[in-house]
């Protein structure tokens, strides 16, 4: 179980601090919604490790993962924007998610075998520019398939998507969760995201979490 | 259909001081065609053309090549580090720009010169003397890459920062290391600045004239620009002045087109905010030593100016009569410069942002730029041509002339600072000013005064600075009665005055450090205090 115990946080200046308990399992998509401006993106931060919360704990079965910097913490990131370098091909993309100690030979099959679970086998070449959202969001989810990480953190992963696509990628999402079995906390002010995806719901509201 | 609220009259002005601005520079070098027809073909002239081209362009290629490699690993490592007193770091490296290059020099005599402070400490502690470094093509590229290494460091950090925050975070997530960071995040937000950069510092170095002046220790590191001063003050041969003008005008023009193309070098920078994402320890420790080395290769000429100027010299030269009508003058075509650049660069910015047909901006655009082609020495050139063949004495028309020329200098970076911002207030404010009826000065006054308050700062600031320490454009036109900080010092320095020349130099690094902080912060409260 990925959980957030007390989690507390408050920028400088705020008076009442950001208080969060939540508790994602494996094999579920777990999701936290609110109005703009409700922390979202704060917890977010919290949980990736780019801000440093003033008390509580999160752990991962158990361990304690607070102290962990981002590039350790046993975790994917999926945002909006920006999850792939635009300059770079679509393999090159992927292959950020292998250690650079992986054999070239390992690397290039891994890699292959990654873009076709998410079904963009053939685009590997192509650069990241060139794709389109719901193209560039599948060749994020197969580096995460090789960062081979058991939590999955979406941060309004289909905003800017259209209604076709965030479908077929909310399935892949949610297929790709069960299938390797990710702590998968989605982020969203979409309603119908939440609804199409999640087990366990969580709203934002008043600087704290609540179980729906 | 356009949103831009429709100013005909802000249009017009423009255009007609676009045209005012580009007869001015037809009127110039007409008068340099003109002297070099008309003046004798002396044969004894020893004037090698060939070989000037040949230094300018190595000593420019080769500051331009170091100023990028040096302004690239500063900004990698100021992206990188957070320490107590980074802002300040920043604020001098910025201030490269305005520092005037005489002071620069002077410090790294006073650092690496035969008399300077490394000589004297191996001298005492060893006995024996490195020689002097600072003369010749290395004192030359050195004093270069402090300056314009520093200036590219802090345009390139600007584009460090400007990484949208989820990219970063997406490779801190993945763990990228330093190289693949730099590789994949850094590479690609400041490659596309560094050919425009490169074109500026290109030109900057090819048209360096108290660097080359006060370092160059002979002729055989003589550049295009020195040459002009020498062919017209020291041999008064004039056809060799205009043919060496002509020269230095077809180079920069060529510079200038070739640069027309590529993105544009954005001039104003904001507060720079140090990353969370620290590299790793080998990384880090890097970026330490170089920020360090870089540090004190910067700062110790400015500081070696300050000690040896503010002793019992400034109390000395504070004496003299003549020192209180130099910093009068100073001052007073400094203002007179800052205020006419700020005009002539707010009209043209708000015909510009007034339109958006290319032709019309182009030609809105263009004579500013021209002047890039036009430097300080072979500008002055054209207007003591100019006055010698309307029958004016130079010396009558010196301050008008002076005044005129260091703003037009200073124009360029003016209208490059003012423009963006200008074109944006009225892009995105468009269709609400034109829905609210605003007239022309309603709109200047009630959303882009305010809205521009420290880029007017920082108009103001560049344009005084550059005129405080100019030696261009005073050197051809300046006489016993009218004589500037810079000008004054230069004597100092050819009277073997150091001490002099020290107490001016530390004066003249105060006051442009000073107007440089204080003026865009000045501004920007007022511009408050209206809001």
């Amino acid at each position: 179980m990925f959980a957030a115990d007390n989690l507390t946080f408050a920028y400088p200046g705020q008076i009442e601090p950001y208080r969060f308990w939540l508790e994602a399992h494996d094999g579920e998509v777990t999701a936290v919604s609110g109005a703009s401006g409700s922390g979202k993106s704060t917890l977010l931060d919290l949980l990736a490790g780019f801000a440093r919360p003033s008390g509580g704990t999160i752990t991962l079965d158990g361990a304690d993962i607070t102290a962990l910097p981002p590039e350790h913490r046993p975790l994917s990131l999926l945002l909006q924007s920006e999850s792939l370098f635009e300059h770079l091909s679509a393999t090159r993309n992927v292959e950020l998610g292998l250690s650079t100690a992986t054999p070239r030979a390992d690397t290039k099959s891994a890699v292959e075998a990654a873009l076709a679970e998410v079904g963009m086998a053939g685009f590997g070449a192509q650069k990241a520019a060139t794709l389109s959202g719901g193209q560039k969001q599948r060749v994020a989810l197969a580096r995460t398939l090789l960062r081979n990480r058991p939590v999955l953190l979406l941060d309004e992963p289909f905003s800017a998507l259209d209604d076709a696509t965030r479908g077929t990628i909310r399935t892949l999402v949610k297929e790709l969760t069960e299938r390797h079995r990710w702590h998968t906390i989605l982020v969203s002010h979409h309603a119908d995201d939440v609804a199409a995806l999640a087990t366990r719901r969580y709203r934002l509201e008043n600087r704290t979490l609540r179980l729906e | 259909m356009t949103t831009l609220p429709i100013r005909p009259q802000r249009v017009a002005a423009g255009l007609v001081l676009a045209a005012a601005i580009a007869s001015l520079i037809a009127v110039l070098l007409w008068a340099i065609f003109n002297a070099a027809s008309a003046a004798p073909n002396t044969s004894s002239s020893s004037v090698d053309i060939p070989h000037l081209l040949r230094m300018t362009s190595i000593q420019a290629g080769l500051t331009t090549a170091i100023s990028l490699l040096v302004g690239t690993a500063l900004a990698w490592c100021l992206n990188r580090l957070r320490f107590p007193g980074r802002d300040l770091v920043i604020g001098i490296f910025a201030s490269a720009i305005v520092t005037p290059g005489m002071i620069v020099a002077f410090g790294m005599l006073s650092i690496w010169g035969r008399n300077g402070w490394i000589n004297q400490t191996t001298g005492h502690l060893f006995g024996f003397s490195i020689g002097n470094p600072a003369f010749g093509l290395s004192g030359i590229l050195f004093a270069h890459v402090i300056l314009d290494g520093a200036f590219a460091a802090r345009i390139l950090l600007a584009r460090l920062d400007a990484i949208p925050s989820p990219r970063l975070k997406t490779g801190q997530s993945l763990g990228l290391s330093a190289i693949q960071r730099f590789a994949i995040i850094d590479w690609p937000a400041i490659r596309g600045t560094l050919p425009g950069l490169a074109a500026i510092i290109f030109l900057l170095a090819f048209t360096s004239f108290p660097i080359v002046l006060l370092l160059g220790g002979g002729p055989a590191n003589q550049t295009l620009e020195v040459a002009i001063y020498a062919a017209i003050r020291q041999d008064f041969d004039l056809r060799a002045a205009v043919l060496l003008a002509l020269t230095q005008i077809g180079v920069c023009s060529l510079v200038i087109l070739a640069s027309a193309a590529l993105p544009p070098v954005p001039s104003a920078l904001g507060p720079s905010k140090a990353q969370s994402w620290s590299d790793g320890v080998l990384a880090r420790t890097l970026q330490i030593i170089l920020l360090t080395l870089a540090a004190a290769a910067f700062i110790l000429p400015l500081l070696s100016v300050l000690v040896s100027g503010l002793g019992n010299g400034l109390l000395v030269v504070m004496s003299r009569p003549n020192f209180w009508w130099s910093l009068a003058t100073s001052l007073t075509i400094g203002t007179l410069s800052a205020l006419l650049t700020l005009t002539l660069a707010l009209l043209l910015s708000l015909g510009r942002g007034a339109t958006a047909r290319p032709g019309l901006r182009i030609l809105l655009g263009v004579p500013v730029y021209a002047y890039l082609a036009v430097p300080a020495v072979v500008l002055s050139l054209g207007f003591f041509l100019l006055v010698r063949a309307l029958g004016i004495a130079p010396g009558a028309a010196a301050p008008v002339v002076v005044v005129i020329a260091n703003a037009l200098l200073a124009l360029p970076f003016a209208v490059a600072t003012l423009g963006p911002p200008l074109d944006a207030i009225t892009s995105t404010r468009g269709k609400l000013i034109r829905s609210l009826g605003l007239t022309s000065w309603q709109q200047f006054a009630l959303i882009e005064y305010p809205l521009l308050g420290r880029d007017i700062g920082v108009v103001l600031a560049l344009s005084f600075c550059f005129s405080l320490g100019d030696l261009g454009v005073i050197a051809l036109f300046g006489t016993q009665d009218f004589t500037t900080l810079p000008l004054l010092m230069f004597r100092a320095l050819g009277a073997y005055r150091g001490n002099d020349a020290a107490a001016i130099a530390a004066i003249l690094l105060i006051g442009t450090t000073l107007a440089f902080v204080a003026l865009p912060r000045l501004i920007e409260r007022l511009s408050n205090v209206r809001r």
